[in-house]
């Protein structure tokens, strides 16, 4: 019993580590554009797809599969900005327009992918070898993914503070007018967030890939999971995210070996709805007053 | 350096600019009092672009302007410090000087007009690593305004500099504006605290609801016996 514990307690930190970025890259979003972009995990099944078919049906070797979905999904990002999110901010869209748009959103690319890519699971052959700790076994795919996230965690992070355009981003983020009034073309920074935001999708496919097939709705469970988390942390606070990333991971990891793996989607949402209820600013959101 | 022809500005159905004509020259401090809602900050905005007028021109340096957008105006050389300052409150001091040179042109010289600054202000070098939220209302209007001047501008708009401000204080944010008219910029600011901004001023405008009332130099001002009485109290 323990030794399930243990296992499962590491395996949910690790996952904890691909998740603060799934949510990194909701938040940046929302923290630059005020857009909650609903489709994120669908896009990261989308970046699976991409992998698996480079892999499959042009033979690519694994790694080069991986590093040609990232620009790809960069792509994907500023087309998102450019049909879809453009267009609600041109028409000044309320949130429940935006939020509608982009659940529908969601429902394109599924239904895109089930016609493309079929129903059923997709996956590459990869078989990594486990480590063992005593009793505790660990994925190497699991490794790699958790160090892998951390690494891309710390790139972002000096992305934002040590470049000129980390730093206009970070200011959009703050003051639109403010940073007009600096020569920051708003634009421009919306399309490099997108871009930023789907390339982070294309390294969390590579990441996953070795560990999940993946589905048409593959993406729906991580979309979810990373709003819970973003919710949890504060929205657009991403410190937040980062711990709020390896409690959901480690929640639904110990859950999912005590009970099943339904019950604990059933607890992250329960999570969810307690910390809306109870403290809707997040664990280190700063209330906003009205 | 600065003419602005007939403004019209509208907030939807209100008009808050009515046929706004005011001339700036090259190193020149131009002043514009008048109550609130005059239109005063509308007209700084349209200015640099964060506002389309309705109709009207606005050139600068030979070229129309009105209705372009405000991060293209800034690149021409107009900078705008809005009320209150507008700081990023959750960026350090240092960050908040690097973006206001954002603009290609301002980057590569951004070390030395940094330096420059902290010459002037020594103050901002001290406390170069706090957050601006953490600021005094003085030190952050002067972090504003040291700000704009990053993007190595030929015209500063200042928006109600002394706002929200102890009297002491003003006078210091002031003597600040004073010192960077005798760098040779040219600036057009908005002022309530009429006394003391018509002293920096070398031209002075009158706006009430929307529309220029009067045009002169400071001594005009403060000979008018209108403005005396209605804005200077004496």
């Amino acid at each position: 019993m323990f030794d399930l514990l243990m296992n499962a307690a590491i395996n949910g930190l690790l996952l904890g580590g691909v998740l603060a970025l799934l949510a990194f890259g909701m938040n940046l979003i929302f923290g630059v554009i005020k857009i909650i972009h609903m489709a994120y995990g669908q896009c990261v099944m989308l970046g699976m797809y991409f992998v698996y078919t480079l892999v499959t049906f042009l033979g690519l070797p694994i790694l080069l599969a991986c590093l040609l979905t990232l620009p790809l999904m960069g792509v994907i990002g500023m087309g998102l900005q450019m049909f879809v999110i453009n267009p609600l901010l041109r028409a000044k869209a309320n949130p429940l327009t935006q939020l509608l748009a982009l659940a529908g959103l969601t429902i394109v690319i599924e239904n895109l992918a089930q016609v493309i890519w079929g129903a059923d699971l997709r996956g590459i052959n990869i078989q990594l070898p486990l480590i063992s700790f005593g009793n505790v076994f660990l994925r190497t795919s699991n490794l790699i993914a958790f160090f892998g996230a951390l690494l891309t965690l710390w790139g972002l992070y000096m992305f934002l503070n040590r470049t000129y355009v980390g730093l206009a981003i970070r200011s959009i983020a703050q003051d639109v007018d403010s940073s007009r009034l600096m020569g920051i073309n708003p634009q421009a920074i919306y399309y490099v967030t997108m871009a930023a935001g789907g390339v982070l999708t294309g390294v969390i496919a590579a990441f996953f890939s070795p560990i999940y097939a993946v589905h048409p709705h593959f993406g729906g469970s991580f979309t979810m999971m990373a709003f819970i988390i973003v919710v949890l942390g504060g929205m657009g606070n991403m410190l937040g995210g980062f711990i709020g990333a390896f409690v959901i991971g480690l929640v639904t990891s110990l859950s999912a070996a005590l009970t099943s793996t339904e019950i604990a989607d059933i607890l992250a949402l329960v999570i969810f709805i307690a910390v809306i209820l109870i403290r809707p600013q997040g664990l280190l959101g700063i209330r906003v007053s009205k | 350096m600065l003419e602005i022809q007939d403004l019209n500005v509208s907030y939807g159905e209100f008009q808050a600019l009515f046929g706004v004509s005011l001339t700036v020259a090259e190193k020149e401090t131009v002043i514009t009092v008048g109550p609130n809602g005059a239109g005063k900050s509308t007209l700084l905005k349209t200015v640099s672009g964060l506002l389309r007028p309705r109709s009207g021109n606005i050139t600068f340096l030979g070229k129309r302007i009105e209705g372009l957008p405000a991060h293209v105006i800034v690149d021409m050389g107009i900078t705008h410090v809005p009320e209150g300052g507008r700081l990023f409150p959750y960026l350090t001091v240092l960050e908040n000087l690097k973006i206001g040179s954002y603009l290609p042109r301002a980057r590569s010289e951004s070390g030395k007009i940094l330096n420059e600054i902290y010459q002037l202000f020594p103050i901002l070098d001290e406390r170069k690593k706090q957050l601006a939220d953490t600021m005094s209302g003085g030190e952050r209007q002067m972090l504003a305004i040291a700000r704009c001047l990053m993007s190595r501008p030929k015209l500063i708009l200042l928006d109600e500099p002394s706002s929200g401000l102890a009297p002491r204080v003003v006078s210091r944010v002031l003597e600040f504006v004073h010192t960077i008219k005798s760098q040779g910029y040219a600036i057009l600011m908005v002022e309530q605290n009429v006394r003391k901004a018509l002293r920096l001023s070398d031209r002075a405008y009158l706006m009430e609801s929307g529309r220029v009332h009067k045009e002169g130099t400071q001594q005009s001002f403060f000979e008018d016996p209108y403005i005396k009485k209605a804005y200077i109290g004496l």
